[in-house]
């Protein structure tokens, strides 16, 4: 039962941040406009409070003539540097005393402010003034104002987004990496993973996971000690059972049923002394038993000696075998011919009559020695591929041959080009099965 | 001939009491001892041929008992050991060890060791090895590498004729597949194929099957002789 992760962390952080740093920016822009329009208001209230002020002081300084013309003009003169006033003087009764010059449209926001003033014409009356004040500027200019600090606000939170994106992923890259070691670790190998450059946070993690594979690595490791051991401890009794039967077989006055017998056990017991045999070479090898590698002129040349061995066996199975390519390097001969032979038997047992069998042997670019033999045979299905360099796999139980092959001989392979520092490979295709190796040139260290 | 005398050193009781049968039998004079301490002694007393030592002992390991004899003997040691790492090998060989055979073995090969070494530490004067093998009616000429049987060439590939001159060479003797397989092809590892096998049977069709009198013969489990034998 597989539940559904959570979703990409990087992600969820990087729409959080987005979502916060908009939500805050717009807070923020809301608390400057506010402020602003405030002050605004605050302004023009000054203003009309300030322009009361003065009509005040000019309809008491022309109240002493009471000449209505001249109260006109002097207002007229007024307004001329006040564009943005409108004043109208009514009577009580509603009769217009002054207006100025109307607007030829009507503004679309005032504010206005109504008060009484001593009658300039009658001083014992008074006149009710309604001064407007022409806010359309002012609404302009906020209006513009929220604008600037909306396209601020989204603007900043996209810049925030970006980095926060940038950096969420920035931060997350150790956590990649890990992945990666993590993914990298194989069965036979299991460093521990490098934690040092990863961050504060992951450091349990990594010593609950390094702690593990500790115990990984030390079960497995008893696994092959045990592997080992037993095989280690079949040698003698082996070889007291192998002595004595061949022994007893020597005596010519035994019983030929009896001797027949005996045979018969002797090559039981070859098999198994084959298959400990066989144990304790890939124990040696997986315990770090490198290969003695020397000068080697012709690969193809060590090729040709397997051959001429197999060739009584190719020919009863009626395939051809073909070598083509060479390499020269530093090589274990006696190993790779192990390998090479093991290699060639595998082919020729799973090969159609009249088909060939080919040893390629390639030199690579880096230097190193790529042997392929090649067979057409029945294809091996995909999911055994990986499989097939294990100890006694058999991919088809039909295809077994158990008679003359125990399952180790590709194990084998695998461990000498492990012992060389190499690698195997496999590929299976419309009937073409390519078995081989990859041996790295020598290194320094070697 | 001068009889040669073995000194085998082995903690496995049974192993080592086989092993001093089937030498007696070849007509070598055997002692066994079980301890590696006593085992140095019985080395350094007595004058011994040859040394068959364990690797591993109670008492006084292998490698350290031959540091200890070479301090003053060259008595050839052929050791028995159940590891068989190539650096075991090596150090084995550098501490003095004359050859290995790795446990489980067989006991022909123990035999056709033993064989070898003495012949190397007692070079004789041999006479000059023919150049013509022969057996019955068969005949190998070395030089020319031709074989022919009652008159009548024998075609034979160059490892086949290779294979009938081992054969030839220690007749009467039961070779074993793993030295037929060294000896011949330089394999020198167990093979889980029957290479050898298929080798022996294509070179039996044509040496042996034609012919009434049968020469190759395979001792089950053990190897293969090349004998006339009475019917």
């Amino acid at each position: 039962m597989k539940k559904r992760s959570q979703g990409s962390l990087g992600l969820r952080l990087s729409w959080w941040l987005a979502l916060q740093s908009l939500i805050g920016l717009l807070m923020i822009c809301l608390i400057v406009y506010v402020a602003f329009a405030l002050r605004v208001e605050e302004r023009q209230v000054e203003a009309l409070a300030q322009k009361q002020d003065q009509l005040q002081h000019i309809l008491t300084e022309t109240q002493r003539n009471h000449d209505t013309a001249a109260l006109k003009h002097q207002l007229d003169d007024y307004f001329v540097g006040h564009q943005n006033l409108h004043l109208l003087l009514s009577t009580h009764e509603g009769a217009l005393v002054y207006e100025n010059a109307a607007p030829d449209k009507l503004p679309s926001g005032t504010r206005k402010l109504r008060f009484r003033a001593a009658s300039p014409l009658e001083s014992d009356r008074q006149l009710s003034a309604t001064l407007t004040l022409d806010t359309q500027d002012d609404n302009a200019l906020l209006q513009r104002l929220a604008l600037t600090l909306l396209a601020a606000a989204v603007g900043g939170a996209l810049v925030i987004s970006i980095g926060g994106f940038l950096l969420v992923r920035k931060s997350l890259k150790p956590l990649h990496h890990l992945v990666e070691d993590t993914r990298l670790i194989a069965a036979d190998d299991l460093r521990p993973l490098d934690g040092w450059q990863q961050p504060e946070e992951l450091q349990p993690l990594i010593e609950q996971f390094n702690a593990l594979l500790q115990r990984l690595a030390e079960a497995y490791e008893q696994l092959e000690g045990f592997n080992a051991d037993v095989a280690h401890e079949l040698c003698t009794p082996l070889a007291t059972l192998t002595s004595s039967i061949e022994l007893a077989i020597r005596k010519t006055h035994v019983d030929v049923e009896v001797q027949e017998l005996l045979g018969s056990n002797l090559e039981e017991l070859h098999r198994m002394s084959a298959i400990v045999q066989d144990m304790l070479f890939l124990s040696q090898a997986d315990r770090g038993s490198s290969a003695r590698r020397q000068y080697v002129t012709s690969l193809a040349s060590v090729a040709v000696s397997v051959a001429d061995y197999h060739e009584a066996d190719l020919d009863e199975a009626r395939v051809l075998l073909q070598i083509r390519g060479d390499s020269t390097g530093q090589f274990d001969v006696p190993l790779l011919r192990r390998a090479l032979s093991n290699l060639v038997a595998n082919a020729t047992r799973y090969a159609h009559q009249g088909s060939t069998v080919e040893i390629v042997i390639t030199r690579l670019e880096d230097g190193g020695t790529r042997i392929a033999v090649a067979n057409h045979g029945s294809t091996i299905e995909a999911e055994h591929l990986p499989r097939l360099f294990g100890r006694f796999y058999r991919g088809d139980p039909s295809r077994s041959h158990a008679d003359q092959n125990h399952g180790l001989g590709l194990a084998i392979v695998a461990a000498i080009a492990r012992m060389h520092g190499g690698s195997t490979f496999v590929t299976s295709d419309n009937g073409l099965t390519v078995v081989g190796l990859v041996i790295p040139l020598v290194t320094q260290k070697e | 001939m001068e009889v040669m005398r073995i000194l085998v050193i082995e903690d496995e009781k049974k192993l080592a009491s086989y092993l001093k049968q089937g030498l007696t039998e070849q007509g070598y004079v055997v002692d066994t001892v079980h301890d590696g301490v006593e085992g140095l002694h019985m080395a350094m007393d007595a004058q011994y041929d040859l040394l068959v030592l364990d690797g591993m002992l109670p008492g006084i390991d292998g490698l350290g008992l031959l540091a200890a004899l070479r301090q003053s003997r060259d008595t050839p040691v052929l050791m028995l050991t159940a590891r068989v790492s190539v650096e075991d090998r090596v150090r084995g060989l550098q501490g003095g060890a004359d050859d290995y055979l790795t446990k489980p073995f067989a006991f022909s090969e123990l035999l056709a060791r033993i064989e070898g070494l003495l012949r190397r530490s007692r070079p004789r004067v041999v006479a000059k090895e023919s150049l013509v093998l022969s057996l019955h009616d068969l005949q190998l000429d070395l030089v020319r590498r031709k074989a022919t049987r009652a008159g009548a060439r024998l075609d034979l590939t160059s490892k086949e004729f290779t294979l009938l001159t081992l054969l030839l060479r220690r007749q009467g003797e039961v070779i074993s597949r793993t030295q037929i397989a060294e000896q011949v092809w330089e394999m020198n590892f167990d093979t889980e194929t029957n290479m050898v096998e298929v080798a022996i049977r294509r070179l039996r069709t044509k040496m042996d099957v034609p012919f009434t009198q049968k020469m190759l013969h395979t001792v089950r489990g053990m190897g293969y002789v090349l004998e006339l034998r009475n019917a």
